[in-house]
């Protein structure tokens, strides 16, 4: 299980593992997809982009940052998302489909991605991080 | 109680210096005994963390409807001086300028014969939801001029009148607003969502004025018992969220480069003088505006419906008053005696300036300002008023609201939309929402009760109740 979601009053709190660096950034930008929209699947929409940052967090931050606004302004409902990192550096595919009310309408609007406890950390099951999205 | 908070007073309590290292000043917050085996471990440290920032003045606060959110708590108010303080967008979080208004209607219970059908007209004016759009199609220059503007733009666009702003805070339009600031990302998602309600816990409500508990303020705001009123709750939609990740990257570079050592990455600030700092408070008042804008057309599309089911006239629905709970705003406040000039911050916080405050509406001069707390879906709301020990304890502020008590993954587990939508219909209370998910995340048992938080207030002082309402239907995304 890539992602497990954490308890939190206000908003919505999610831990997220990767054995690498690109299952950590491509595992959170699927975990927050499934915390927008319950039903989502790769119909006909891709949106490519790259990102540099000063840190790691930095670029988790700015990364999903892209995706929702990515997600507002083209209204698009993102299923499958692929991330490389390179150093400072993110290069990412993005799939999905067309926003639909009849399929979308009663999703979870998230936001923005926060700072609070965003600290990328080594464990034994790889990269681990906690990620705050207000809702 | 957590350890090493003390009780200082019928419903204050200390959070000393130390607490966390580096605090500045002690926090307080207001709390009822019953309400105090709620508060979050989290939200506390997260008071104390604020009290660690320069510039901070008396104390890091919270209200009663304190809990865990991200940076400052929710419920947290803060306010920093004008030479060496800082601002934060922590401090007002990312649905900038998230607000409240009331407006009121000659209608009583009598004339709602067909609540289901005026609820169902409602949701299908208002756009909604996730994804809804604005079927206003606003130009590149309408928008600049709608954030500079505020609520004034919308009255200019004929979307209400004259009066409307007098009763909004700052008139529905903060002059440091700077649209300059505001990115073109910021400003393509605002473009097609003015006008819009938004989802989570945005909504708009069909009440009813149950009570009225202080005959001369409700006099004052027009308010009288048996009244029908509208209340809505929304903010400045993905623009405020633009802008709030916007600044806090350049933010976050700039703690750094002015030496502010902070223990939380989400508490990002620069001082209130610097360009950074100015730029945030730009690009923040400018979605603050964007909000009232936002909240003046849905006000006016309400009006709409409400002349097409009673044959009203939009002058007869009038608004009481329009107040915004995540805001940072430059007030001058007298402290220890001296006249000051601070950033205060209020993120989940309501301002309740008392009587003679010259920020207020003449009308309500003897009274204090309205402050407008809205419930948990299917509990009551409240009207207060503020008062001269807000202005002296809290830096005229108040609580926001009920506050969560349940997340929201909780709150779906214990129960289904369905049934909950069910419960609150056997109350008579309609739902009318874009999916059942929705509907259990709001669940009036995921809240505290909006009462207890209202007592808590009222008992300390910082506003006082004028009046219950109770919810007849809800519209939300």
């Amino acid at each position: 299980m890539p992602h497990t979601e954490l308890e939190h009053t206000a908003d919505i709190l999610i831990r997220v593992w990767g054995q690498t660096l690109d299952e950590l950034f491509s595992d959170a930008a699927t975990a927050m997809a499934a915390v927008m929209f319950e039903h989502r699947r790769c119909a006909g929409v891709e949106k490519t982009f790259s990102l540099t940052a000063d840190d790691p967090e930095s670029l988790l931050h700015d990364f999903l940052s892209e995706l929702l606004f990515l997600s507002e302004v083209e209204s698009i409902v993102f299923s499958d998302i692929r991330a490389r990192v390179e150093g400072n550096t993110v290069h990412c595919t993005a799939r999905g489909e067309p926003f639909s009310p009849e399929r979308h309408r009663g999703g979870t609007e998230i936001k923005g991605i926060s700072y609070s406890g965003l600290r990328i950390i080594n464990t034994d099951k790889g990269y681990q991080v906690d990620i705050l999205f207000d809702v | 109680m957590q350890t090493g908070i003390r009780k200082v007073g019928t419903m204050e309590w200390e959070v000393p210096l130390g607490y966390v290292p580096g605090m500045r000043v002690p926090g307080r917050f207001y709390l009822s005994d019953d309400l105090a085996g709620s508060v979050e471990e989290g939200a506390v440290r997260q008071l104390a963390h604020v009290a660690t920032l320069p510039g901070i003045v008396k104390y890091s606060l919270a209200m009663p409807d304190i809990h865990w959110g991200y940076g400052f708590p929710i419920g947290g108010v803060a306010a920093f001086d004008m030479e060496h303080g800082i601002i934060s967008p922590g401090g007002v979080g990312f649905d900038i300028n998230c607000g409240v208004r009331l407006i009121t209607t000659p209608l009583t219970l009598k004339d709602i014969t067909r609540k289901r059908e005026l609820i169902e007209a409602l949701f299908k004016t208002i756009p909604t939801g996730v994804g809804a759009k604005s079927t206003l199609k606003l130009s590149a220059r309408d928008l600049l001029d709608m954030m500079d503007e505020g609520a004034a733009w919308a009255v200019r666009n004929g979307f209400g009148n004259e009066t409307d702003l007098e009763h909004c805070e700052e008139n529905g339009s903060m002059k440091e607003a700077s649209s300059a600031d505001v990115s073109q990302k910021a400003r393509q998602r605002g473009m097609p969502q003015c006008g819009t309600l938004g989802s989570g816990n945005h909504f708009l409500e069909l009440q009813v004025v149950a009570e009225v508990t202080d005959e001369r303020a409700a006099a004052a705001y027009g308010i009288e018992e048996g009244q029908i009123c509208c209340m809505i709750h929304c903010g400045s939609r993905g623009l405020g969220h633009q802008v709030c990740t916007d600044h806090l990257k350049v933010l976050d570079k700039a703690t750094g480069k002015y030496n502010i050592e902070i223990p939380d990455r989400q508490l990002a600030c620069a001082p209130v003088s610097s360009a950074e700092g100015k730029a945030y408070l730009g690009a923040m008042a400018a979605a603050a505006n964007y909000a009232w804008a936002n909240r003046q057309m849905i006000t006016h599309h309400t009006r709409g419906v409400f002349a097409s089911f009673f044959g009203l006239e939009h002058e007869d629905m009038t608004l009481v008053y329009d107040v915004a709970h995540n805001v940072a705003k430059i007030e001058e406040h007298v402290v220890d005696g001296r006249s000051m000039r601070l950033c205060v911050h209020r993120k989940g916080a309501t301002r309740a300036f008392g009587p003679g405050s010259r920020d207020i509406p003449r009308a309500y001069l003897n009274e204090g300002q309205p402050v407008i707390i809205p419930g948990s879906m299917g509990s009551s709301s409240y009207i207060l008023k503020g008062t001269a020990t807000a202005m002296e304890k809290t830096f005229g502020s108040t609580c926001h609201g009920a506050g969560r008590l349940m997340s929201r993954t909780q709150a779906k587990k214990s129960s289904s939309g369905a049934d909950v939508q069910k419960t609150l219909a056997k109350q008579g209370i309609i739902v009318r929402a874009t999916s059942p998910a929705v509907i259990a995340e709001e669940a009036p048992g995921a809240y505290k009760p909006s009462s207890e938080v209202v007592r808590v207030v009222h008992e300390a002082g910082i506003s006082l109740t004028v009046a219950r309402l109770e919810p007849l239907g809800v519209i939300k995304g």
